[in-house]
């Protein structure tokens, strides 16, 4: 602390004190040479260390280069004195670099301070770490951070510090991060109490989210939760409101994070997050006086607008959004108007529709003119992304007339948007020649080469515009357009060499026209030359040996070219003099020179280079962008790229369920794992439901096992209610009806401890979502309070057949955090609704439907009862708990059973099913026969009741 | 996130500087072309500045897209954070106002001369804010009483060596004899309506 130290507060007031600089460098080499003195002398105490190394840092901070004090400063770090650490530690993180050597020195000692019982000098190393990092670190103390982040004993503050020093060290080493590993505990953390550790943590949350997509996907439906809370039922600790608005960092992370996934397809989470967003532009709607409350307001308001954009652009909240912006764009308020901008061009960016954009057309084109160079910027991007071919040349002419005064800095990027957005809109060949000429002779110097190459490439595969082209170009050279004061000496001049380019291939098309004869077109080009930089006459030359191909009467003139040249310093024009110059003055019947010189045959399509430039120049940075610059189509092609990496992170998703301490299981029964195999969760199942075998690269899920795990799950397959899990903490239940196609489950999670459970998630997740949907009514709370029972209920929808049944992972502190993943007994027969069928009427539709493929048949071994019988009232009952009506007296054999049913799906339709049953008691075999119209759904209905009647099958 | 804090009187010296970036390049040419930046705006621009031509200068790795400069005046001093494209532009004008008034809180009534003379204060002040470029904590009560634990962790290791020392460690705000300097006193909060408020 300054105060304490007299000689630093002496020192610096000196050193204000000093008049003129001379002065100030005199007093303080004469301080920096009195230190180095005491530092080489030694045998100082902590105090007088410190007080150096104050004077260090301040001379530091000054400017002033310094080379004394690291040493000392490493050395303060691990006095016991918290004043002496402090002060090390601002030494370590001002002073060195992530790769100095010193830093070497310093990971036992802050090893040691991340160790320590006192939060301070953990907060210290933190903070060290957060500054300074450097791979060694980060290797050596990552699990220490993350140790104190999850521990349940950390204070909130050190949680903040250990989080964000998490982050830090994940950006900059992310090898050395098991995001996927921590995903589950990390995402608990966003369910803290104190708004300042959820802060933190969900910060870090959003920069692994990013890469781990499918590890992190719990935190979609965290942070729709905690949204709801802060935003409608306004639930926060009243010290996190900032002038009137909850913790607005908080929601502005929240709701950027919502946007990194995929629209949810949740309805309940939905439906939260359009209350949440509503209530956000609800709110907006009033202009509060204070400019801190209105910034907070605003801060949250376009992040929510980003939001809605990213969900549905068609939504209605979209709509009054961009009403919302249009207010906004003509505000007197500069930064509102930025905003509004920026904000307008991710709409514009993602939104089927412009017109709501474009009826601001005049506003935004105006703003081109903004006084501020910041909005003029946000005009460039919002003007590019809203162009179409309807307002293209409207839009394209008046960045062309912006560009002639636009800043410097602008220029480079405005040249290449407003040539991408000339060739994608361009509705006339004619049209994009000319504007693109135009473009090219007014930014001169600000056309990259990508620019160029994209036009020759256009002109090149495309034929019909050859020859505009070549007489386009020629017009361009011509004096108005072409001013000489437009050359730069002996600069680039991007339109000659396109023009020489076009000419060299083309020239020849309109040769015989008057105005365009070959001695003009050499003319044209070679009075430019003089002005010209080497690349540039490279590309001449290389048009005028094609001339000498095509144009034999200027060949005396080209070769003199070549001669001249042969003899210029430069080695690349030199060589091409000569070796064009031998080639040309070969004897005339040669035909080399006609092969050397064919016409360019059209360049293979691919990516505009342009387009790689422009996202080049976005790519690769802290945070990915949620959109790009450009229309709708610039952003579509970033969807798959997303889904490929949910796809491939399923994997890790697969390595973190792993990692759940396997539970001794009771049976290892091959048949389930094998049916769970292929549980994608993300792209609808491929594999055809006639092929039985999953595919084996697929990820399993690893579920949950206890010894009594799978008898119970059989037995809610055919029966309504039931346990589906016990162990000592938690008890779940479930409680079923269905109606049809529809259904309602009821989970019921009973906490036997005597402490509540807190961070609570469940998430269920289906295979084929196509097939069937789960959802949860509500958003599940995130605390159950001890010995109580939560109850959540879920809502099912049958729309094609499925196999799998989907599984649902719960996880929650207790003591540690711990997370099962469990089967939902939502198989297909659910959805079979009993129907009584009279004899004849179930003999006939039995023999329409006939054999295979639609009927499917198996034969397989069965337990008898007790006394040596058939058990028929068994089999009865799990054929009726299959939801079969049992036919009674169809079959002339007592023990035989005959059941009907019809499967209903909303998609697929309703598919009827007949059964017959066939036991052998002498064999202890019985014959199961399905007749249905759908062949998939035969296979699939013999599958769940085999499984059942088959010997082995647990009661 | 965050590349670098900086605090400028109206002369153009730096008062503070944290950079969360490690800089390749002098500092202090950083600092210069920052605030010539920024000072060449007139008043009622906005406060946001995209600021391509510090790509190189920040020399951050791989060629960071979108730095964004954002400032704000309080009578003498001005206020710049440069900030990567994944900021909220507002959030960070929000966070501005937060260091400011937390430093009014530590310092009762800051002036200049309080960035001055007690640096590494307003060091350890920042550290409880933002920590690697990364937000920490914006929760005005909650960054003060961290400071303040912060200062009596300091006395209370301080007294413990120093037995006989006495009076020492008065906390911040107490100001050291050459602060008789006339100074401007009450430059900061008066302007916006509001703080007082609170």
């Amino acid at each position: 602390m300054a105060t304490n130290m007299r000689g630093l507060t002496q020192f610096i007031a000196d050193i204000r004190g000093a008049r003129v600089r001379e002065l100030e460098e005199k007093r303080i080499n004469k301080e920096m040479a009195n230190i180095r003195k005491k530092f080489k002398d030694g045998n100082l105490d902590g105090y007088q260390k410190k007080k150096y190394v104050a004077k260090i840092i301040y001379t530091y901070i000054l400017g002033y280069k310094v080379d004394v004090g690291h040493m000392e400063a490493i050395n303060l770090i691990s006095s016991h004195k918290y004043s002496e650490k402090q002060i090390g530690y601002l030494a370590v993180t001002l002073l060195m670099h992530e790769n100095s050597d010193f830093l070497r020195l310093v990971v036992n000692s802050i090893r040691k301070d991340l160790d320590d019982n006192n939060e301070f000098s953990n907060c210290l190393a933190l903070h060290a770490i957060a500054n300074v990092g450097s791979q060694e670190m980060a290797e050596a103390l990552a699990e220490d951070v993350h140790r104190l982040l999850i521990s349940p004993t950390s204070q909130t503050f050190v949680k903040k510090k250990a989080a964000l020093t998490l982050l830090r060290l994940y950006r900059k080493h992310p090898e050395v991060i098991p995001a996927a590993e921590w995903a589950m505990r990390l995402i608990s953390l966003m369910d803290e109490h104190d708004l300042g550790v959820v802060l933190c943590v969900t910060s870090l949350v959003l920069a692994l989210a990013q890469d781990h997509l499918e590890a992190f996907q719990v935190s979609y439906q965290k942070a729709a939760h905690r949204l709801y809370k802060l935003v409608v039922d306004r639930e926060y600790p009243a010290e996190y409101t900032y002038y009137k608005v909850p913790s607005p960092w908080l929601q502005v992370k929240l709701l950027r994070l919502l946007q990194y996934y995929p629209p949810t397809e949740d309805t309940t989470i939905l439906a939260a997050l359009q209350k949440v967003l509503e209530t956000i532009m609800q709110t907006a709607g009033t202009t509060p006086r204070n400019v801190q409350h209105n910034n907070a307001q605003n801060a949250v308001l376009f992040e929510a607008i980003g939001l809605a954009i990213h969900l549905d652009t068609n939504s209605p909240l979209v709509g009054v959004a961009a009403q919302q912006l249009a207010v906004f764009i003509s505000s007197k308020e500069t930064n509102v108007r930025y905003l509004g901008l920026d904000t307008m061009a991710h709409l514009a960016a993602r939104a089927d529709s412009l017109d709501a954009i474009k009826q601001h057309q005049d506003t935004i084109i105006g703003s081109l003119r903004d006084k501020d160079i910041s909005v003029r910027r946000r005009a460039l991007d919002l003007l590019y992304s809203m162009c179409d071919t309807d307002n293209a040349e409207l839009i394209v002419g008046e960045l062309l007339r912006y560009l002639q005064v636009a800043d410097y800095g602008l220029r480079e990027e405005m040249v290449l948007k407003i040539a991408i957005a000339t060739e994608r809109y361009a509705t006339s060949y004619k049209w994009y020649v000319d504007t693109i000429l135009q473009l090219i002779s007014t930014a001169g110097d600000h056309v990259s080469d990508e620019v160029w190459y994209r036009v020759i490439q256009i002109v090149t595969n495309t034929e019909d515009l050859q020859e505009y082209a070549a007489k386009a170009v020629i017009e361009h050279l011509r004096p108005p357009h072409c001013h000489e004061s437009l050359i730069k000496v002996a600069g680039e001049y991007p339109l000659l060499i396109c023009a020489a380019y076009i000419l060299g291939e083309y020239g020849h098309v309109i040769a015989n026209d008057p105005g365009y004869s070959p001695m003009e077109q050499f003319h044209l080009l070679h009075t430019k030359s003089p002005f010209c930089a080497a690349p540039t006459r490279a590309i001449l030359l290389s048009t005028y040996i094609k001339w000498v191909n095509v144009f034999p009467e200027i060949k005396a003139q080209l070769v003199s070219v070549f001669d001249r040249y042969r003899h210029v310093l430069d080695s690349e024009l030199q060589q091409r003099a000569c070796e064009f110059y031998a080639l040309s003055t070969r004897p005339e019947d040669d035909d080399l020179l006609q092969n050397v010189c064919e016409e360019m045959p059209p360049f293979p399509e691919r990516e505009s280079t342009l387009l790689m430039r422009l996202n080049k120049k976005h790519g690769d940075t802290n945070d990915k962008r949620i959109w790009n610059i450009g229309g709708k189509d610039a952003n579509i092609e970033r969807r798959p790229t997303r889904r490929d990496t949910l796809a491939r992170s399923a994997t890790l998703m697969n390595a973190a369920a792993t990692a759940i301490p396997p539970s001794p299981s009771a049976d290892a029964n091959g048949d389930i794992m094998s049916s769970l195999a292929g549980l994608d969760l993300t792209s609808p199942s491929s594999a055809p439901p006639s092929n039985p075998a999953p595919e084996p690269e697929k990820p399993a899920v690893q579920l949950t096992h206890t010894a009594n795990t799978d008898k119970w799950y059989d037995k809610l397959c055919y029966s309504n209610d039931g346990i589906l899990h016990e162990d000592v903490q938690v008890q779940v239940g479930v409680k079923s009806e269905y109606h049809s196609q529809l259904g309602r489950v009821a989970i019921y999670i009973g906490n036997k401890l005597s402490v509540a459970l807190t961070s609570f998630t469940a998430t269920v997740s289906v295979s084929d979502t196509s097939a069937l949907s789960v959802t949860f009514q509500k958003i599940p709370a995130s605390t159950v309070p001890a010995r109580t029972q939560a109850q959540h209920v879920l809502q099912v929808e049958c729309r094609g057949p499925f196999k799998t049944p989907p599984v649902m992972t719960v996880s929650f502190m207790a003591g540690s955090h711990q997370s099962m993943t469990l089967r939902l007994p939502i198989i297909m027969a659910k959805f079979v609704e009993p129907v009584t069928l009279p004899a004849a009427d179930f003999f006939e539709r039995w023999k329409l439907i006939g054999g295979p493929p639609r009927e499917a048949q198996n034969v397989f071994p069965i337990t008898l009862d007790a006394a040596g019988q058939v058990d028929t009232p068994r089999h009865r009952k799990i054929i009726a708990g299959h939801r079969f009506h049992v036919l009674d007296g169809l079959d002339p054999n007592p023990v035989n059973i005959v059941a009907a049913g019809v499967l209903h799906m909303s998609q697929a339709g309703k598919v009827g099913c007949l059964l017959r049953l066939e036991p052998n008691k002498e064999a202890k075999l019985c014959r199961l026969t399905i007749r249905s119209t759908s062949e998939d759904v035969s296979g699939e209905v013999l599958a769940l009741l085999q499984r059942h009647l088959k010997a082995d099958a647990t009661l | 996130m965050i590349h670098a804090v900086l605090i400028f009187n109206t002369s153009g010296t730096p008062r503070l500087s944290k950079f969360y970036t490690p800089q390749t390049t002098n500092p202090t040419a950083l600092m210069n072309k920052i605030y010539t930046l920024i000072s060449s705006r007139p008043a009622g621009l906005c406060n946001f500045l995209d600021a391509p031509e510090l790509n190189a200068l920040l020399g951050s790795k791989g060629g960071d897209d979108d730095v964004r400069v954002v400032y704000r005046s309080y009578a003498t001093l001005c206020f710049v954070f440069v900030v990567d494209g994944s900021e909220s532009e507002l959030g960070i004008l929000d966070l501005i106002q937060v260091f400011v008034e937390s430093l009014d809180r530590a310092f009762e009534d800051v002036c200049e001369l309080d960035l001055v003379f007690h640096f590494d204060e307003v060091h350890h002040i920042l550290a409880e804010i933002i920590q690697g470029g990364l937000v920490l904590e914006t929760n005005v009560v909650d960054i003060a009483s961290a400071v303040q634990d912060n200062q009596k962790a300091r006395k209370t290791s301080f007294s413990a060596a120093n037995p006989l020392a006495l009076g020492v460690g008065s906390g911040v705000g107490g100001r050291s004899a050459n602060s008789a300097v006339p100074s401007p006193i009450g430059w900061l909060t008066t302007k916006f309506a509001g703080v007082g408020a609170r």
